[in-house]
Order: structure tokens, then sequence, then C-alpha cells
């Protein structure tokens, strides 16, 4: 995980990975019984052409600031037949959807001010099943690689 | 169990009670699940929010209704009377602040007189902090009273999905339940208005002005 602790946490983490994997919880009767369901991704007709980790952010218009959104995967999804592309985050370990939202000619991204890593842009967003305006930023690890996804998308 | 005015879902849900002293990261742990987003202002839950939670697993989707309770004592509202019908629960403290750890017995027995045999996962929040005032090996409660116990941080998200993967885990008996993938369908075309995308670039020029809230951190492969 992204983090600048890491350092001091670690020996605390050997000391505790044991407890952390032993199951100390009490035996409890579960209360639903749930079968196993086909997983589909939605992107069964797509071809990935970026698929790298990084971070996003959205800009919350009313307190006038960058909000994180989540850690993961971006990836860039091509359709096989249609040729559209689109762009789907998810986050790392819940796995859920943080940016659903189709890259349009019109699309313009522009490097983010204070971070050569970032660049901004804006979507009509349907991560949550409703069409809504965002203003995304994204972070990559590298400005190379912030280099290679802007590419892309163009 | 959800509120009168909540729509209900199709798919299994849980209501889950979230309980543990002032300032132990509650609603920021819930608020991260909810937006992705870490919030450092301090502001004390005046009785309970509830939020529902989904997540996607291999088992189908599930929900849960966090029922996220004030900790501080002078904005309780009803209390334990919260708890009822609660089906899991999470118990918080700060490893940061031994009084929290200190007063996790009485929120478990506050708990348990309500709620007989749920899961609980106990959790000891903050550890991206240096200065731990618990560290793991004081941290024996959960070992008496068979809770499961999580080290985690809502600030860097170690270990943040663990609790509800362990919480769904034993609710359904299943313990190779997993998170998976949620589908993501192929977003609708919309119509490019010129007005409306002006205004949008004239945002985004704002908006790419203003400074990342966590600049500095890595973001590793």
């Amino acid at each position: 995980m992204a983090s600048t602790d890491h350092e001091d946490r670690r020996d605390e983490e050997e000391t505790t990975v044991a407890a952390e994997d032993e199951d100390t919880g009490a035996h409890i009767a579960p209360i639903v019984k749930l079968e196993e369901v086909a997983v589909t991704t939605g992107e069964e007709h797509e071809d990935a052409i970026l698929d790298m980790k990084a971070k996003l952010y959205r800009f919350d218009k009313d307190g006038n600031q960058w909000k994180e959104r989540g850690v993961g995967a971006v990836k860039l999804l091509k359709h096989k037949e249609t040729g559209k592309v689109r762009l789907v985050m998810s986050q790392s370990k819940t796995l859920k959807i943080c940016a659903n939202h189709l890259v349009l000619p019109t699309m313009s991204v522009q490097e983010h001010a204070g971070n050569d890593k970032s660049c901004v842009w804006h979507a009509a967003d349907y991560a949550d099943g409703e069409l809504k305006d965002e203003l995304f930023c994204i972070r990559f690890a590298s400005v190379q690689k912030r280099h290679i996804h802007v590419n892309r998308v163009f | 169990m959800a509120l009168p005015n909540q729509q209900t879902v199709d798919y299994p849900s849980f209501k889950l009670v979230i309980v543990g002293d002032g300032g132990t990261g509650k609603t920021t742990f819930v608020k991260r699940h909810l937006t992705g987003e870490f919030e450092k202002k301090y502001e004390p839950t005046i009785g309970v929010e509830v939020h529902p939670l989904d997540f996607f697993t291999n088992c189908g989707k599930i929900r849960f209704y966090c029922w996220d309770t004030a900790g501080q004592e002078k904005f309780g509202g009803l209390r334990d009377g919260y708890y009822i019908h609660g089906q899991c629960a999470i118990i918080m403290f700060d490893v940061t602040a031994r009084l929290t750890y200190k007063n996790v017995p009485t929120w478990h027995r506050d708990l348990c007189r309500v709620c007989e045999n749920i899961p609980i996962v106990l959790c000891g929040n903050k550890v991206d902090v240096k200065n731990r005032q618990v560290k793991a090996k004081q941290v024996t409660f959960h070992r008496k009273k068979n809770l499961q116990y999580y080290e985690i941080s809502a600030k860097s998200n170690y270990n943040f999905e663990k609790p509800f993967l362990y919480l769904a885990r034993k609710l359904a008996g299943d313990p190779n339940l997993h998170f998976v993938e949620s589908p993501a369908l192929a977003p609708p075309e919309v119509q490019i208005d010129m007005a409306a995308q002006q205004q949008h670039e004239a945002e985004l020029a704002a908006a790419a002005a203003q400074p990342l809230p966590d600049d500095d951190d890595e973001l590793n492969d």
C-alpha cells in the first residue's frame, strides 16, 4: 500500500502476522447460505490497451478541493468491434469500480499544475451506474507512466 | 436491517454495528469505503449515521448497512438502542491512544448484552502513525472473547478490506468467499454540448491549480 510509514510498522507486522492470519473468532452459525455465481466483468468484448497502477482523485466543487477516489489498476479498454475506448479503474483489494467512462475525442487532458506525475480531465462517469459529471485527476508512479497514459488516450 | 426510508435490495444485506471511543476513526473508515476519500477533519458523530455499503463477491453482491455510532458519550443518542438486530459488529480503537483500547471491554460488554453470538472484529486503527501507544503484542482482548483482530489504517488503506471480508465469510459460513471485480457496464453515449464543454474546461483549469491532498506519498507498482 502507498504509505510513508512502512519502516516503523514493519517490525510490528512481523510480530502480528501470525495473529492476523489466525482466526480467533468464535464459531458462529452462518445466517445466510450463498451460492457461487458466475462472475462477469463486463469487459469480455474489449482488449486492454493499457493497465497501470495509479491513484485517482475527484474534484469536490463545493469544497473546491481534490478528494481521493481510489488506488488501483486503471485500464483503457478498446472494444473489439466498435473500436470505442473507455477508461475503467478498480480499487485494489475491494475491487470496486471507481471510474468507468468513455474516452471521447473531445476530451482534453491537462497536466496538474503542482504535480507532473498527474493529469486532469472531465468525464461523464458511470462508475455508480448513473452518469455523473466529474473532474478527475490521476497520479502515476512516474512522469514516464503519465506520458504513456496520455499518449494512449489520444 | 434497513431503515424504513431506505431502499431494500434483492440481495443479502446485514446490519453492521460500528462502536468504539470518539476519534478512533469509525466515520473516516466508513467514508473511505463509501467514496474513497480520507477525511482528516474530526467532526464527532451525533447519535448514529447509517450507510449502505455494497461488495461484490464470488457468491454475488452483498450489502452491509453500516451503523456508524457516536463514540463520544455526550453525543451517544440512543446508545445501545442502535445495536438492536445487529448481525455483526466492528469495535474500533486507536493504537495511538491507550485509553481507547482500555475502553474496548466496555464497548464489547454493552454490545453483547444486546447482540448475542454475532461475529465481531476488533480493529486497531491508525497503525500508519509512528508513535504507537498500543503495540500489537499488547492487544490480547480478542483472544479472551473470541473476536477477530486486525491492525488497520484508514489513512494508508492497510488491511482496510479485511474486517468486511471476515464478517462476510462468517455470516455466509464460507471461508473461501472473496471479493471479485464488480461488473463495469458499458457507459451510455452522451451528447456533447459546446457550452457545457467550455464550462467543463474552465472548471478543469481551476481544478488543475488546486493541490492534491497527499502529493508526497509513494505509489509503487
